[in-house]
């Protein structure tokens, strides 16, 4: 039997001894199974090709790993758990994969100061489970909250539901310990209220890896809530859902969440999970409101008022925690169940002003149509933030071209709403081309002189974020290797 | 090379990752390669893209446990126990992956007095300490057994090959507990000694075919449509699967016969008096084929409650313990990581006990030295009065 964790012999290639050395053998692979594998994400951006992956487990490790980088001129790819779904953890140009698995340590709970530190391998919903029997939990919950990790949500500034009431991950994230590219150590933030000099910390909240690795984060703990209460109201049109959003939160009622699904993707989920949502309806609401016992049964009372102002066909109230759960699960799952529908899919997720929610939905119905290309939508819609998922068989003749043309259709309509290119997922190689829709060039040449900042050389994940045309986005200059090796 | 998955069933998965988590190998190693999502993309690669099968890639299935927990985490329903089943059986059908020991080792499984024979054997072996310890084996291997005697032709109880010769006790405790509730009960011992599901996880599958045929065989003799209770997680998940396994209408309708003991008692919890409960709190440990395939560990819940003073959760999501049938002595390494998690859950709800209503999963927590017992072993004793 042959094991890969067995020690081989000293690897011919130098890059890969040097990392054995730093490492240990049995974390550093070089097989081109792993090397296929780490070239892709969730996403279904396909044109990836890593470099040796490495799996570090110290600060110190990651430290070697970007000084042998530099030593043999190649790029750095960080990698938490792969479920990024723009490309940004996707490896351009043979670079080595640093996978943050194995530090994976919730280093200190402080409760007192109401902070912990944690390592970036942690998953996110396992930190809020360890926290929970204290009373409190981390309030970031992307919809892969249940795999994806704290360094992946400091790369992209996840969101997630409740972000609407508690805020996205750069809320709740006070210090972060940084390797530069060069191999240097930096402590960016601080745990004190207003710490001294430059928010370098918000600068390297979002970067998607291209400014250094994170290797310990701090992050703020929030109470748990002592009454949660949850509604479900449907309508006969997606109109009447938006407006009824935007007059929630018009009123002064800030709800922890307020999440629609269109009536294709609520099929999906039934199909699913039987979440018990109405598949009759053209568009349903998931609202939750937190606090005291009191204030929740007014906000129950005020949204219930305004779904009924805005037609809504039937509005429940979760009566036990299982429902709750239930109506749940149907909306975090909401974007595997599409597989019931089509293999593939392309999920976007552009951000338009709340008021401009239902013109953009229409839009993007009148597209999708024109392109013949099936779609669903699950989005977080106090915050705007739209997240149409365009399904389809990749293995249908000239299907991804109609998808790529609706896409980048979708993306336009919204940047003309006066919306943004991505509320959490991230650039990446995803909306690259697109940045320049977005930003001018005066923009874009500071973004570029910050990342040069950290990144003289162009070693942190290159290829990413910034346009062609800026520094550290051609990648032409990077490695290749034939796709397709293995050995 | 072509690894007989239907391509629907490859096709399934769209890459979210939301198994990872629950993968026990993804768990301890966090290396993609060792995840079910990684897994099925190295599936991908050698049945649509031809990519060589590499020591890495035989690694990854290899390493796979079946535990299955990828399943219902699956938001798309992809089946990939059938997934790993098939590259597993084409890989050893073209020699790329051994199942040599396996095979030498699994032909004595359907010869009960030979196995019977053997256990004692080791039974001496391992009381001399002589075996090595990374076997895992129990201490307590049983030098003799009771005889099984029916007791009436209300229900089958299917009694497998391993679990019989070396936990045959916690048959008589079934029985015991089926016949309190006032049903007759016919040890299947010899007529049916192995149901096979140890084959099918390693890739025999004509050994395990073959094995499914007899065990049909023998329990549908003049058209018998008894009901088949099985006390082991394991076996119960293999023969209610052998509709897919066999691909016939009989043996579909065989597996509808099937019930997990636990399953069945929850249905004739109202026949059982009531007794004063154990005074122990026990943690339960869910066997992967009992929660993840069978999808019935609630009834383990509902059937154990009355006869114990309180049940316990582990706050580990059903994660698996690492034992998976033969798993643990294939791969003992990967196996004991897997388990120190499990035995990490357990003691930070500090129970008296542990219930594991699987043989394997018993044993394999029993060598870290946690104290386990079957269900119906605890229903037992509360019935006979301990409580």
């Amino acid at each position: 039997m042959t094991t890969w964790w067995r020690r081989p012999s000293r690897p011919a290639d130098p890059l890969i001894a040097d990392l054995h050395d730093a490492l240990a053998p049995d974390r550093v692979r070089n097989d081109g199974a792993e090397r296929s594998l780490t070239s892709h994400d969730a996403s279904v951006f396909d044109g990836g090709v890593s470099g040796p992956v490495c799996f570090p487990t110290t600060t110190g490790e990651v430290q070697a790993i970007m000084r042998i980088a530099e030593r043999h001129d190649r790029a750095v790819v960080p990698r938490g758990a792969g479920t990024g779904l723009a490309g940004g953890a996707i490896p351009l140009g043979a670079p080595i994969v640093v996978c943050t698995g194995k530090m994976n340590n919730v280093v200190q709970i402080d409760l007192e100061n109401r902070i912990a530190w944690v390592e970036p391998g942690v998953i996110n919903l396992d930190l809020s489970k360890q926290l929970r029997p204290k009373g409190f939990h981390f309030a970031p919950d992307p919809s892969s909250q249940q795999v994806c990790t704290l360094g992946g949500n400091v790369a992209n500034n996840s969101g997630g539901p409740h972000c609407l009431a508690y805020g996205v991950t750069d809320a709740h994230v006070l210090a972060i310990e940084v390797v530069l590219p060069d191999g240097q150590v930096a402590m960016l933030g601080g745990l004190e209220d207003e710490p001294d000099g430059l928010d370098l910390r918000g600068a390297f909240v979002g970067s998607e890896g291209t400014l250094g690795i994170a290797t310990k984060i701090a992050v703020r703990l929030t109470p748990n809530p002592p009454a949660v209460r949850t509604m479900l109201l449907s309508f006969s049109s997606v109109r009447d859902a938006a407006q009824t959003v935007s007059d929630v939160i018009a009123s002064g009622v800030v709800p922890a969440a307020l999440e629609v699904m269109d009536q294709p993707m609520v099929t999906a989920i039934e199909r699913y999970v039987g979440a018990g949502y109405p598949t009759d309806a053209a568009a349903v609401l998931l609202a939750e409101v937190e606090g005291l016992d009191a204030g929740v049964d007014i906000d129950v009372a005020h949204i219930d008022q305004i779904g009924r102002a805005n037609n809504a066909t039937e509005i429940r109230l979760a009566g036990s925690d299982e429902e709750r759960a239930a109506l749940w699960k149907g909306r975090k799952t909401a974007f595997g169940a599409v597989a019931q529908i089509a293999p593939d899919y392309y999920l976007h997720d552009t951000v338009v002003p709340r008021a401009k929610l239902a013109d953009v939905l229409e839009q993007i119905y009148e597209i999708v149509d024109r392109h013949e290309v099936l779609v669903l939508n699950v989005f977080h819609a106090g915050d705007g933030n739209l997240h149409p998922l365009l399904v389809f068989d990749a293995r249908e003749e000239g299907t991804l071209e109609r998808v790529h043309a609706a896409g980048a259709e979708i993306l336009r309509a919204s940047l003309e709403a006066g919306g943004v290119l991505s509320g959490e997922h991230g650039i990446g190689v995803e909306k690259q081309q697109y940045m320049e829709e977005l930003f001018g060039q005066a923009d874009l040449d500071h973004q570029n002189r910050l990342r040069q900042a950290f990144d003289p050389a162009c070693r942190a994940n290159p290829g990413k974020v910034l346009p062609a045309g800026h520094s550290c986005a051609d990648i032409q200059a990077l490695r290749d290797v034939p796709t397709g090796v293995w050995g | 090379m072509d690894l007989k998955i239907n391509a629907d069933d490859l096709n399934s998965c769209v890459q979210c990752g939301l198994c990872l988590p629950h993968c026990p190998t993804y768990r301890v190693t966090g290396d993609e390669a060792l995840s079910p999502r990684g897994r099925i993309r190295l599936m991908r690669e050698v049945q649509d893209h031809g990519a060589p099968i590499t020591n890495e890639v035989r690694d990854a299935f290899d390493t796979c446990v079946q535990c299955r927990g990828c399943e219902p985490a699956c938001p798309s329903g992809v089946p990939y126990g059938r997934l790993i089943e098939s590259t597993r059986e084409s890989l050893v059908a073209v020699g790329e992956l051994s199942a040599r020991p396996q095979r030498l080792a699994f032909g004595v499984l359907a010869r009960p007095r030979l196995l019977r024979f053997g256990s004692t054997l080791l039974a001496v072996v391992v009381r001399l300490r002589l075996a090595p310890k990374r076997l895992g084996l129990p201490r307590d291997l049983p030098f003799r057994r009771t005889k099984h005697s029916a007791s009436g032709d209300d229900v089958f109880l299917f009694t497998g090959c391993v679990m019989d010769a070396w936990q045959r006790d916690v048959h008589h405790a079934g029985q015991r507990v089926i016949e309190a509730a006032g049903f007759g009960v016919t040890p299947t011992a010899d007529i049916a000694p192995c149901c096979g599901a140890l084959h099918t996880h390693a890739g025999l599958g004509a050994d395990a075919r073959g094995r499914a045929e007899a065990t049909i065989a023998a329990l549908s003799i003049g058209g018998d449509r008894r009901p088949i209770v099985v006390d082991s997680a394991g076996c119960g998940a293999a023969m209610k699967e052998y509709g897919h396994l066999l691909g016939t209408a009989e043996a579909a309708a065989f597996a509808e016969r099937v019930v997990d003991i636990q399953e069945w008692l929850a249905d004739h919890l109202d026949r059982l008096p009531e007794v004063k409960p154990l005074d122990i709190c026990v943690a339960i440990q869910d066997p992967c084929h009992l929660r993840h395939v069978q999808r019935a560990h609630a009834a383990t819940r509902v059937a154990l409650a009355p006869f114990v003073h309180r049940l316990i959760e582990l706050d580990d999501d059903g994660l698996c313990c690492g034992a998976g049938g033969a798993y643990s002595v294939f791969h003992p390494e990967i196996s004991g990581d897997v388990r120190a998690r499990k035995v990490d859950a357990i003691d930070q709800v500090s129970p008296d006990l542990v219930a594991s209503a699987n043989p394997g999963c018993s044993m394999h927590l029993a060598a870290a030295g946690v104290e386990t017992a079957h269900p119906m072993e605890l229903i037992d004793r509360a019935l006979r009065g301990e409580g």
